[in-house]
């Protein structure tokens, strides 16, 4: 039988999740001009803040790893988030491209 | 989403299977899409747009709809002739690319599970092995032994079988060879001419890894030409 030996970003998350822990999964869902991750690159979240996978190349992950953590504190489902060159946030952590994303991240629930 | 779509992704996509993640972007539903499959209300009403971006593989929000649409669809099997030093480093350059790999060799001493854990290796010659098995043109082959005997049967097949990237390792002189034997074979120009021999882009480099490094740039490359 052939094993992995690699998880996917997936599979991480179902293994978390049988080890009771709230996951969160964020995927680009739209990007305009140079935003290096495809639409369909996503990511994921525990409540630690551990994380697995890429929405941007690094430019945006800390915003959308607190903004993760923020819905599973306020127990909140999903929400759509958008970076751009002339968000605040986005030029704090680095969004240097010139692209823009959409990021939908909700939670993995029973 | 629900863990129960969550899990259907991850066996769907463990079993090679060719589908969609519909996501109602309003209320945060998630389904499973496949060509025919019934719709609940939550996208019924764009079920065209759906088969369509479906059809062409285009992950989004489709137009005019407030759905997102993430495809899934069957990796490329490459199929390997040769079970050599190369062939090592191809494998682990191919998982990180989400390629399905096979490793196909004649000979006993080379194709051993030591060599190659966590992969499908099967021992015997090309011809037999390559008829047993369901390829088409998702298909890549990449022949390494150089010895006629063992490649061309391999190439023979995958031309006829119409694979999207057929590649050989082999000096220019090789090579020359090769599509003579070819041509004699009753193959075109046009056909042997798609092969990519010698195989691999110019990198420069000589060592194992570095000629496997070449062979999954130019096929990666070709992938993206589909």
């Amino acid at each position: 039988m052939k094993k992995q030996l690699k998880r996917t970003i997936l599979e991480q998350a179902n293994v978390w999740i049988e080890s009771n822990q709230k996951v969160v999964l964020a995927r680009v869902i739209h990007t305009w001009g140079s935003s290096p991750c495809p639409t369909g690159s996503s990511m994921i979240i525990n409540e630690k803040g551990d994380f697995f996978g890429s929405v941007s190349g690094g430019c945006v992950e800390s915003n959308v790893i607190a903004e993760c953590l923020e819905l599973i504190k306020n127990n909140n489902l999903f929400k759509q988030i958008k970076f751009n060159v002339s968000d605040e946030n986005a030029w704090d952590v680095g969004l240097a491209c010139g692209g823009e994303i959409k990021i939908f991240i909700e939670q993995i629930n029973s | 989403m629900k863990i129960q779509i969550l899990k259907e992704i991850i066996q769907k996509k463990s079993s090679k299977e060719k589908f969609a993640v519909l996501t109602n972007l309003i209320n945060g539903n998630s389904e499973i899409f496949e060509f025919g499959k019934f719709l609940s209300k939550d996208f019924e009403s764009s079920k065209k747009e759906i088969e369509n971006y479906h059809y062409l593989k285009k992950n989004g929000v489709i137009d005019g709809t407030q759905i997102f649409i993430q495809n899934y669809i069957k990796p490329i099997e490459v199929i390997i002739v040769g079970a050599v030093h190369i062939s090592q480093y191809l494998v682990d350059l191919f998982k990180n690319l989400d390629f399905e790999v096979k490793i196909i060799d004649p000979r006993k001493y080379f194709i051993t599970t030591e060599r190659f854990p966590n992969i499908e290796i099967i021992n015997g010659w090309p011809e037999k092995i390559l008829k047993k098995l369901q390829t088409n043109s998702n298909n890549a082959l990449i022949t390494l032994t150089h010895d006629p005997k063992i490649d061309d049967p391999a190439l023979r097949y995958a031309l006829k079988n119409k694979f999207f990237y057929i590649g050989a390792l082999g000096s220019k002189k090789t090579h020359i060879k090769r599509c003579e034997r070819l041509k004699e074979a009753g193959f075109s120009e046009e056909e042997i001419d798609s092969i990519h021999g010698p195989i691999g882009i110019k990198l420069g480099g000589k060592s194992a890894p570095e000629i496997a490094l070449s062979i999954v740039a130019q096929l990666v490359s070709e992938t993206h030409k589909l």
